[in-house]
């Protein structure tokens, strides 16, 4: 029988169909969430774990990556884990190790009931193929970024059914698109529904959403080639790793400047620092709190960051 | 002609540019701002209040309902919270603003600090960042209203009220409400007015220091840095040589006119 697996930031979700299970990234209801949480640091742990928790978001069982991405997760998921939803902890190795890697994928599995349908690798493997092709689509100006970015953050679980996604893939709009700057979006992704269109309106075209391109970026085959790829997740690393291939990547898109989005209560938001120091490019840094259409405030930071690239020498 | 229109949270100003040259110049509280549009008027120069509207194109003043060209067709680049509100040509943020604008005067101008009613920026020329503090009051005009208010004084007597004072009553909170009880333990324990006045600046400046990166030059503007009170103490505790353009109230609403000469060369 298949379960939804509710998963609260990046797993291999070739890995949960593998298993012939559904995966549900649970973080992807969010934006559109009108709960107000009882308790929060962070938006995000605080909206899904509320909606589970009131039976909004109805899932089978969670797994909870926990080391190496996020401790409010670890205890927004253990309170979940309480209501009685059986919860697996994932945890990426920090110094990149291939061993331990596979060891939390053979873990992963179990809990998921093992491996039934092995072809799902390369099914997804090929369906990220297609993810890389559209990110390179925007890069060349020929498709919207908000178009893209929605896309692209659906390759967490291929929104519970990849032939139909596949379908979602094939039908996003080819479009000339004109702009006045290009942008990298880094950090964690935003939670205001509307922030692509947004930065649209003022003329920013994204052509890097840092976290939605590991997403597309890393893949497998079998379990040790999950585990190859998926132990370089960015996040779960040293900055310096994301250093490198942020780096790579506005150097690679031509960018004009880099907008970094932290979330309120995130550990994430202590790296602004080190981005500003190691990033040679105009730097606007935005926060946001909790999930709602996209604030003046941020409207005019959005709109001072594109006319300052485009007036200023 | 061009014109460049400010409407901030608390006052408007108006800026003329003749050919490159500074005509005229006004500031008026925000809610008088279509004075302003009058006042530009009697110099046969500005749109007229009936035809307030929004310019949307070049040259055409759109008012509702009907789009017609001035016969004195008129740049007019606002700025400020109000700028999409207020007839315009163009408009452009605070932060394009008071980057045109201080350049002006400053050429090598390196951190610009826009103390406003509602919000402080400080933007960064060497990089062309900037940050918004616009979450609470600590650091705003608004903060300073606060105190006026308190001691039912007008906020503009604070700058000399400041240099009355003998010695300086240690303030930590720059949250308005808190400073306010802080302020009356302190007035109590037997600090003037005055002395206690030295105090909030100090907070104000202490806040607004924390925002601002290093740097060997600061290039103070808004109204709030009217008050020497302010000035003084942010130059004691940022510990940089601070600079004020000639008009540090009025330097947006040239900024705006300085893009919109960008837009029309040569008006
Ligand atoms: S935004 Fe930060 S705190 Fe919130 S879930 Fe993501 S990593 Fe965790």
């Amino acid at each position: 029988m298949t379960d939804t697996v509710g998963i609260t930031a990046l797993i291999p979700p070739e890995l949960v169909y593998a298993c012939r299970h559904s995966p549900i990234d649970v973080n992807n209801i969010v934006p559109t969430s009108s709960i107000n949480p009882r308790s929060k640091l962070c938006a995000w742990t605080a909206v899904w774990r509320d909606e589970i928790m009131e039976g909004q978001l109805d899932i089978d069982s969670l797994v909870v990556v926990a080391g190496g991405d996020c401790h409010n997760a670890l205890v927004d998921g253990q309170k979940v884990a309480l209501s009685g939803i059986p919860t697996h902890y994932f945890f990426y190795p920090f110094d990149r190790d291939p061993d331990y890697m596979a060891s939390q994928l053979e873990g992963l599995a179990g809990f998921l009931g093992g491996i039934k349908d092995k072809e799902m690798f390369s099914n997804i493997s090929g369906l990220k193929e297609k993810g890389l092709a559209l990110d390179q689509l925007r890069v060349d100006d020929r498709a919207r970024a908000s178009d893209v970015f929605s896309a692209l953050i659906s390759f967490g679980d291929m929104q519970g059914d990849p032939a139909a996604f596949e379908e979602v893939l094939d039908s996003i709009p080819r479009t000339d698109v004109e702009y006045s700057s290009r942008v990298a979006l880094i950090g964690v992704p935003p939670i205001y529904p509307d922030f692509h269109e947004v930065a649209e309106s003022f003329g920013l075209h994204v052509v890097y959403d840092e976290l939605p391109y590991e997403f597309v970026r890393l893949c497998g085959k079998d379990l040790q080639g999950l585990a190859g790829s998926y132990r370089n997740y960015s996040f779960s690393g040293p900055v310096t790793g994301r250093i490198d291939i942020i780096r790579q990547e506005l150097d690679r898109r031509r960018v004009d400047g880099v907008i970094h989005y932290t979330q309120f209560a995130c550990h994430h938001t202590l790296e602004d620092e080190i981005f500003r120091a190691h990033l040679d490019y105009p730097v606007l840094t935005v926060q946001g709190d909790l999930p709602r259409p996209s604030s003046e405030q941020l409207k005019l930071r959005l709109e001072a960051f594109s006319e300052m690239m485009e007036v200023m020498p | 002609m061009i014109t460049g229109l400010d409407v901030g949270s608390t006052t408007a100003k108006i800026i003329r540019l003749d050919s490159g040259k500074l005509t005229a110049s006004k500031v008026v509280p925000s809610h008088r701002w279509k004075e302003l549009l009058e006042y530009g008027n009697t110099r046969n120069t500005i749109a007229t209040a009936e035809a307030i509207g929004t310019v949307e194109t070049p040259g055409t003043i759109q008012t509702t309902g009907t789009t017609q060209t001035m016969r004195n067709a008129q740049t007019i680049v606002s700025t400020g919270y109000f700028r999409k509100t207020v007839p315009h040509t163009a408009a452009i943020t605070e932060i394009t603003a008071a980057s045109l604008g201080v350049r002006y005067y400053i050429p090598d101008a390196q951190v610009i600090v826009d103390v406003g009613g509602q919000d402080t920026k400080v933007i960064d020329l060497r990089n062309n960042t900037f940050l918004i503090n616009d979450k609470c009051s600590a650091g705003t005009g608004a903060f300073l209203e606060l105190a006026a208010h308190y001691f039912d004084i007008p906020v503009e007597s604070l700058g000399k009220l400041h240099t009355r004072a003998k010695r300086t009553a240690r303030i930590n909170n720059t949250c308005g409400v808190f400073a306010i009880s802080e302020m009356i333990s302190q007035l109590v324990g037997g600090y003037t007015m005055e002395e206690v006045i030295c105090g909030i600046h100090q907070a104000f400046a202490r806040r607004i220091a924390q925002m601002i990166p290093p740097v060997e030059t600061v290039v103070l503007i808004g109204g709030t840095v009217l008050n020497t009170g302010i000035v003084e103490s942010f130059e004691s505790i940022h510990g940089s040589t601070v600079v004020l353009p000639p008009s540090p109230q009025t330097v947006n609403a040239l900024g705006a006119a300085l893009y919109g000469e960008k837009l029309r060369p040569g008006q």
